[in-house]
């Protein structure tokens, strides 16, 4: 009895510690695995429960996903060219804007798709790259996610699909604009594409009602 | 003794419920909130130092203009600070990761055919939507997936001497070798290619090589990009390797007729793996045409490092 106490003591202080250093892997394996279940889920099938399952799978990015970091390095040193309330809403709009696109994705192209999660490479002891292949019938893709960890948490700031870096292509295009345009511009056009989305999913939800009338008139 | 070890018990388990409460700097909801005040004012600023620089105001007038961007700057931050809902991530100028990013991860190639690779990516993306898409979708609700894959493979099988060549004009001995065992191991229990016994064995991976990417190898630029109709994006450095690279498919050699229906075959088989993949990308780009570029670039160059 003398001699447990002593280890339990020690396994006591080890365990928990052991809990704390969360692995960038299992950081993003949690949301991702979460997302998949959502999409898989039988009550979320019904078209009508789409905005449900869509709101449902927000959540889940809302903290996987570092919306700040990614608005940063997509702008880069177009960052310092933005005041303040600027920025806010930049990375407001473009977070929205990014979600939402991912999500219609993923949404109407799910078909039971594997997700294996290769293996995670430390950059630094704050950086990580996790490498996943998503295996679609003969074709494999693979899809690398860049984490940093920020206050106890590692969360994604970039995804690399094929060997295409989401965020060197938003830049790209972003510092196109900024050349001849101003802040505000782009805060404009991305607002544009999300009600172009908004509209989209109304449209499809609307011929998704008169398929489903067509069927029993 | 034992309530020394009791309270020490404790004082464990308190430490572990602290341990599990990380700050959370989640973004704030992905709705813009914002009042429509200091979002005119916004506006008002870049706009009007714009119009000062485009006009040629005299010198005074620019002052005049500066100081007033200026109070507007002021009244920003005091209407922010009024509000308090400016966090501290947004205030901050700090970016350092462009310190971290090194110089040849920005990568450019030079777009001097841009007004005719516009008209070309517009010509192809017409190309998509009316041909190419109802094609491919009829295609892959009619064919098999087995049937499909197997499609696949035999092209791919076929286009070993392509890649052979590139990993030896590469210095990649082990990889000829591993797709000269590939090619054998395909072509016999793979029945001509159709199966891929060889993808059960990882040290059998595929080693996708091109002429492209070996002229990249050499030192060879990229040169400039350059929208072909049809056969979609390119550099003139890939653009010659591709050339090269004809002359190494045993499909290029068959009479015309039979070559051109099974390239056909092929580019169609592939596009019904990839049936909303471009509409994907378009979709989640603000600029099509600029977004397809640099993702082409990023793409080759990925493969360029393998």
């Amino acid at each position: 009895m003398k001699k447990i106490i002593p280890i339990l003591v020690v396994l006591l202080i080890v365990i928990p510690s052991l809990a704390q250093s969360a692995q960038p892997l299992d950081a993003l394996r949690g949301p991702v695995d979460s997302i998949i279940s959502v999409l898989n889920d039988p009550q979320y099938q019904d078209s009508a429960k789409r905005d449900v399952e869509q709101e449902k799978i927000w959540e889940i990015i809302r903290k996987l996903f570092d919306f700040t970091e990614m608005a940063k390095r997509t702008l880069a040193r177009n960052w310092r060219s933005f005041t303040p309330q600027e920025r806010k809403e930049f990375t407001q709009v473009f977070g929205e804007f990014l979600g939402n696109t991912y999500i219609s994705k993923i949404q109407k192209d799910y078909k039971k798709e594997m997700v294996v999660y290769v293996k995670e490479e430390m950059v630094t002891d704050s950086k990580a790259l996790v490498k996943t292949k998503i295996v679609r019938e003969a074709l494999e893709i693979p899809v690398n996610y860049g984490m940093k960890l920020h206050d106890g948490v590692w969360r994604v700031y970039d995804v690399n699909i094929e060997g295409v870096s989401l965020v060197k292509n938003y830049r790209t295009q972003f510092n196109k604009i900024l050349l001849s345009k101003p802040p505000s511009h782009l805060i404009e056009r991305l607002k544009k594409k999300i009600e172009q989305q908004k509209q989209g999913k109304a449209v499809s939800d609307q011929a998704a009602l008169e398929a489903l009338l067509g069927a029993y008139c | 003794m034992k309530y020394l070890t009791w309270s020490f018990l404790l004082l464990v388990f308190c430490s572990v419920g602290c341990a599990h409460s990380p700050a959370e700097t989640s973004p704030s909801a992905p709705v813009a909130q914002n009042p429509q005040t200091t979002l005119s004012t916004n506006d008002q600023a870049p706009s009007d130092v714009d119009e000062a620089v485009n006009v040629g105001v005299p010198h005074d007038d620019v002052a005049l203009l500066d100081e007033r961007t200026e109070e507007n700057a002021v009244d920003n931050d005091q209407t922010s600070l009024d509000q308090g809902a400016i966090e501290a991530e947004f205030l901050d100028d700090d970016l350092d990761f462009l310190d971290e990013e090194t110089e040849e991860e920005v990568v450019s190639v030079a777009d001097p055919l841009a007004p005719w690779n516009r008209l070309m990516f517009q010509f192809n993306d017409k190309l998509y939507f009316w041909f190419l898409k109802p094609v491919s979708t009829g295609y892959k609700a009619v064919v098999p997936g087995p049937v499909k894959s197997g499609v696949q493979n035999f092209f791919t099988n076929l286009a070993t001497p392509i890649r052979m060549t590139g990993c030896i004009l590469q210095g990649k001995g082990h990889e000829a070798q591993v797709e000269f065992v590939r090619f054998w191991l395909n072509s016999t229990i793979g029945v001509l290619g159709f199966g891929d016994p060889a993808k059960n064995y990882p040290e059998l991976d595929i080693h996708d090589e091109d002429m492209g990417q070996t002229l990249a190898t050499y030192g060879v630029g990229d040169g400039f990009y350059v929208v072909w109709p049809v056969l979609g994006p390119s550099t003139l450095r890939d653009t010659a390797g591709s050339v090269g690279d004809l002359f190494m498919n045993p499909v290029t050699y068959l009479p015309i007729g039979v070559s051109a229906g099974m390239s056909g075959e092929n580019k169609l088989n592939q596009a019904s793996f990839r049936t909303g993949d471009y509409e994907s990308l378009k979709e989640a780009a603000i600029d099509p045409y600029e977004a397809v570029r640099d993702a082409y670039i990023q793409h080759r160059k990925t493969k360029m490092e393998e």
